[in-house]
């Protein structure tokens, strides 16, 4: 992978000099990795807290007590949302809306990047170009047309109109992400296939595809991240027991007349963080790989 | 692809050629709905919103046309007038100050570290996690009476302050050090796939030559990603512009007013306070500062692509 | 297109023909802010009632920013799918009225007699054009003054203090002990709350002039200065420095533990007491905050469930009985108990288990609209419009948050604020 083993300073002569040139890249990265984990190893170590050694020793405090009822109060006991089953409900609408979203706004997208970029016709740039204007239009404008079209196809408050809003928010970025990658598959293997008489589709299926893990993974993990994380359309265009995770932890965070308990409200923190954090581990390694590939050109 | 060639010389049915016509039309079939869409959701709700903002709206959308009146209120209001000066401040540091970061990491992971996905790992989970989280978190890490102050205090050092989030000067660089946690791992990681593609022949030929690493990194290899630079700092701009869930999470546009952002205002104005016109006009002043950032660069990818092609 | 019109009339006429044997079952969606801890759970008390009647009970809780709540409302109405029922309160009622979507309860309200029952200072509010659309579930009380009584004993007061020049003298007393006069947070709707009560109490023509009116000159006037000034003097003198950042059970906190004397907040810090385990008389005091004019006064806070024209025979008829549960004496007392406030009914006997501070509440409330003292508040959205609150209220913190502001300048940008906003 490093392509730039050549001027690798860690490989520079002399062993002084080879310990000088490591401290001078670990001493940094471990620095930086302080700033970035210390928030969460706080919340892990709040999450085991009780709330009453909290508030005596404050947020950041080795903790002098175990406690693990924080975790199941957060997921199944905890009164939010006017229910007092926890954040589970709220998780597992999270997971209704996401996953179907994620997974057709991606097929779409790779669809659309496959025309854009093997199928082009006269105005193909410009549409594409005209498409990719979606990535930037802010959420607060757009709320309350969404709502007069999801009033009007008989969607409000349904999961189902959720997944219409983030699938067509986001082909802008899969249609982003897969024709820029796609632009890099040599036009040979199309044309030797179209000469052999293959169509459309057997294209896609045959030649693109197979190519497309890398880019298909980069969009899934931004896609997922994205929709998972949303909290604007998830309060505005849910109801009832629909809420989605953000939801919830807006409701726990919420500056109320009521005591704060700050170790249910990290429990409640990691578990509504961790299903994008589990894409990230395992999907980290080619999401830079996709990028590098060539999704940001 | 041995398989393709059995599907030629099949007879020629009237079926056949309907699906041929339409063979050649499927691109643009398969693409219609998307482009339909895109279109209804990036045109038409930007042109509702245009209207809107000329309109007398108020608790809900009316089509009353009164004008530019709402954009007048709007530049004379001081709040509005707050909003984009945190844009500009916010947006510059947090941009300059990820970019930074990012590359600053993605330069040092390059070195061949041990255990590099487990450090590009850490550098990057903070983008999986919600601005809600970010910011509920990062306040937590803030507030004086509980947080870092209240943990060095616990420590001895009691003349230690650190209350910027409380202070409403110092407010807006809490949120530009939360934003930068949240971003310079997504700017790490567009560097590092951007110094992972230069073209290793050039850095050897100058290794031969006998330059410094310095050199070789700042006159080799960042101009040959400087696309890279322009994309990262495209997004985050468009980033910064769009700054909502973050401030909403972190300090609710305070203390006072002082970190309020336009995109904060727009929903408090459409929403909370029912003005509806005054916020449509602007949310279209967002969409002008997006233009700002989006039209440059789609002129300088023209150029690019332009320029390649004249090259071959 | 015909046929499902077709359907529909005969469906309609069988309907006709079957209302007096089956009847709708009602079924409700509430909409609410009361998302977490004892609201919720008070608000869960009106579910079970609504269930235990017969009906389907739902609610949408959304938490955090009220603006959210307002979002999802709009959002909903604009998707002409609006809910049956929302928290909505003072002025946003009338604003919602005007958009001609409420609904109209004034059977329901001329058989039970709310007009009788309900406090009169309220029912300007909950018909905003001589209808019904709105019920009152409760009356809170902003100008309250909390007292650690050990703290003031330490400090050798005897008595809450009856006039802001009484409460100086007291603060100082109590900063000499070395202790933290008044327990203060930082948000604008506490800042605000304070400042409405300073303002109450030193000139309640002022308060009507400048918050219930919105009139510029009372914003601008000198009375007006000498409340900023109050206030700073508050601010610098008898809050601690920390304010800023401190949530409201961290404020609360301060006068439990007893590290500051005074708290001016409204009285669902009787609900954050109780929970601290403080009793009332024992430990804390509560009294009518100061007044200059030596008369019992009341601000009073009302949270309301508005009811949104419906087309579902079963929602409409779940209106009819969440409207005749949240007016019941039963959920009256069993939601008031929870909150702190008293009941909107002023029928309701509070001798039985509320505690001595609501008792007083009451006593005030009666008094107060004896004497015409009683207000609305305008820290708590019941007064103006949303767009001059929100005017007022920002430049409200920024002076709590600004040293070099003058009390002056904060008086003439509160007015321009609103003026702008004209």
């Amino acid at each position: 992978m490093a392509s730039v083993a050549a001027y690798d300073p860690l490989a520079t002569s002399g062993s002084w000099r080879r310990t000088q040139a490591k401290l001078l890249v670990y001493i940094p990265l471990a620095i930086f990795a302080g700033y970035y984990l210390l928030p969460f190893v706080i919340v892990i170590l709040n999450s085991f807290r009780n709330n009453e050694e909290i508030f005596q020793n404050g947020l950041i405090s080795l903790p002098t007590s175990f406690d693990i009822t924080p975790w199941f109060t957060a997921w199944n006991k905890f009164c939010v949302g006017g229910t007092c089953e926890g954040i589970a409900p709220n998780f597992y609408n999270s997971l209704k809306m996401t996953i179907p979203a994620t997974i057709i706004s991606t097929a779409i997208g790779a669809i659309n990047g496959y025309v854009l970029s093997k199928w082009r016709f006269r105005g193909s740039e410009f549409l594409f170009g005209a498409m990719t204007l979606g990535v930037f239009m802010p959420g607060q404008m757009v709320l309350l047309p969404w709502a007069f079209i999801l009033g009007n196809l008989g969607l409000t408050n349904t999961i189902a109109g959720l997944v219409l809003i983030h699938t067509v928010q986001g082909i802008s970025f899969t249609t982003l992400f897969c024709r820029n990658y796609y632009v890099n598959i040599p036009d040979d293997l199309i044309k030797a296939a179209r000469i052999d008489g293959a169509g459309f589709w057997r294209i896609f299926n045959r030649i693109i595809l197979p190519l497309s893990p890398p880019i298909l993974i980069v969009t899934v993990i931004w896609q997922f991240t994205g929709i998972w994380n949303d909290f604007l359309y998830g309060v505005i265009f849910s109801s009832g027991r629909g809420q989605p995770i953000t939801a919830a932890l807006i409701a726990l965070s919420a500056n109320g007349t009521t005591v704060r308990e700050y170790n249910i409200m990290s429990s409640a923190v990691i578990i509504g963080a961790l299903p994008p954090l589990l894409i990230y581990f395992f999907g980290g390694r080619y999401f830079i790989r996709g990028l590098t590939q060539g999704a940001i050109k | 692809m041995a398989a393709t060639a059995s599907i030629a010389g099949s007879d020629l049915g009237a079926g056949r050629v309907w699906r041929e016509r339409l063979g050649r039309w499927l691109p643009q079939i398969v693409l219609t709905p998307s482009l339909i869409a895109t279109f209804v959701y990036v045109f038409i709700f930007t042109i509702w919103t245009l209207y809107i903002s000329l309109s007398d709206s108020s608790l809900l959308p009316s089509y009353k046309f009164v004008g530019f009146e709402h954009y007048v209120g709007l530049w004379h209001n001081r709040r509005w007038n707050i909003a984009y000066t945190n844009l500009f401040l916010f947006g510059g540091l947090y941009v300059i100050g990820a970019m930074a970061f990012g590359l600053f990491l993605a330069v040092l992971i390059d070195q061949r570290v041990k255990g590099e996905s487990i450090w590009r790992t850490i550098y990057l989970y903070p983008l999986a996690v919600s601005f809600v989280v970010t910011g509920t978190v990062w306040g937590w890490l803030f507030n004086p009476t509980s947080g870092i102050e209240h943990f060095v205090h616990d420590l001895g050092w009691l003349g230690f302050k650190f209350d910027w989030i409380t202070d409403r000067d110092m407010a807006i660089y809490t949120v530009v050090i939360t934003g930068i946690w949240q971003a310079s791992g997504f700017a790490m990681a567009l560097f590092l796939a951007g110094l992972r593609s230069v073209d290793q022949d050039l850095i050897k030929a100058a290794q031969i030559d006998g330059a410094s690493v310095w050199r070789i990194y700042f006159r080799i290899i960042f101009p040959a990603i400087r696309p890279i630079f322009i994309a990262v700092l495209v997004v985050l701009l468009q980033f910064a512009i769009k700054t909502f869930d973050l401030v909403q999470a972190l300090t609710r546009g305070g203390p006072g007013i002082a970190t309020t952002m336009p995109a904060i205002y727009v929903y408090d104005l459409i929403f909370q306070r029912g003005q509806i016109a005054e916020g449509a006009a602007a949310a279209i002043m967002i969409l002008v500062a997006l233009l700002f950032v989006l039209v440059p660069y789609g002129l300088y990818q023209r150029w690019r692509t332009r320029r390649e092609t004249a090259r071959g | 297109m015909r046929k499902t019109a077709c359907l529909a009339a005969s469906a309609a006429i069988l309907s006709l023909g079957f209302a007096s044997l089956a009847s709708a079952e009602p079924k409700t969606n509430m909409l609410h802010q009361w998302a977490t801890g004892s609201d919720a759970a008070a608000i869960a008390k009106l579910g079970e009632m609504f269930t235990a009647a017969g009906g389907k009970w739902e609610q949408t809780a959304i938490a955090g920013h009220t603006a959210n709540t307002l979002a999802k409302l709009r959002a909903d109405v604009v998707a002409g799918n609006a809910p049956p029922a929302v928290q909505l309160k003072g002025p946003e009622i009338a604003e919602w009225n005007a958009t001609g979507g409420t609904a109209n309860m004034d059977d329901l309200a001329a058989k039970e007699g709310w007009d009788k029952v309900v406090a009169p200072e309220l029912l300007p509010v909950m018909k905003p054009d001589g209808h019904w659309v709105a019920a009152p579930m409760n009356i809170h009380r902003i100008n309250w003054l909390w007292a650690n009584k050990k703290v003031l004993a330490a400090a050798g007061i005897t008595e809450l203090p009856k006039t802001w020049a009484e409460f100086n003298a007291d603060c100082d007393k109590i900063v000499a002990t070395g202790k933290i006069c008044m327990a203060h947070l930082s948000a604008d709707w506490s800042d605000a709350t304070v400042f409405e009560v300073v303002v109450y109490g030193q000139d309640i023509d002022l308060f009507r002039k400048a918050f219930v009116q919105a009139d510029l000159d009372a914003l601008r006037s000198d009375g007006m200065v000498k409340a900023f000034d109050e206030m700073r003097l508050m601010v610098s003198k008898y809050m601690d420095p920390a304010i800023a950042g401190r949530d409201y059970d961290t404020a609360s906190a301060l006068l439990t533990n007893g590290n500051a004397g005074f708290f001016i907040m409204g009285d669902w810090e009787i609900g954050t007491l109780t929970a601290a385990g403080a009793k009332p008389n024992e430990d804390y005091l509560c009294g009518q905050a100061p007044t200059d004019w030596g008369k019992p006064g009341f601000i009073l806070n009302s949270d309301s469930v508005v009811f949104f024209k419906q087309k579902d025979p079963d929602y409409i008829e779940g209106q009819q009985l969440l409207a005749h549960l949240i007016l019941s004496p039963e959920f009256q007392t069993v939601f008031n108990k929870a909150k702190g406030s008293i009941p909107a009914r002023l029928d309701v006997d509070l001798s039985n288990g509320f505690n001595p501070c609501q008792q007083l509440s009451q006593k005030d409330l009666q008094a107060s609209i004896k004497e015409g003292t009683l207000v609305r508040s305008m820290a708590h959205n019941m007064t103006v419009l949303q767009k001059y609150r929100g005017a007022m209220m920002e430049v409200i913190t920024e002076f709590v948050n600004s040293p070099n502001m003058s009390s002056k300048d904060a008086a003439k940008a509160m007015a321009d604020a609103v003026e702008a906003q004209m």
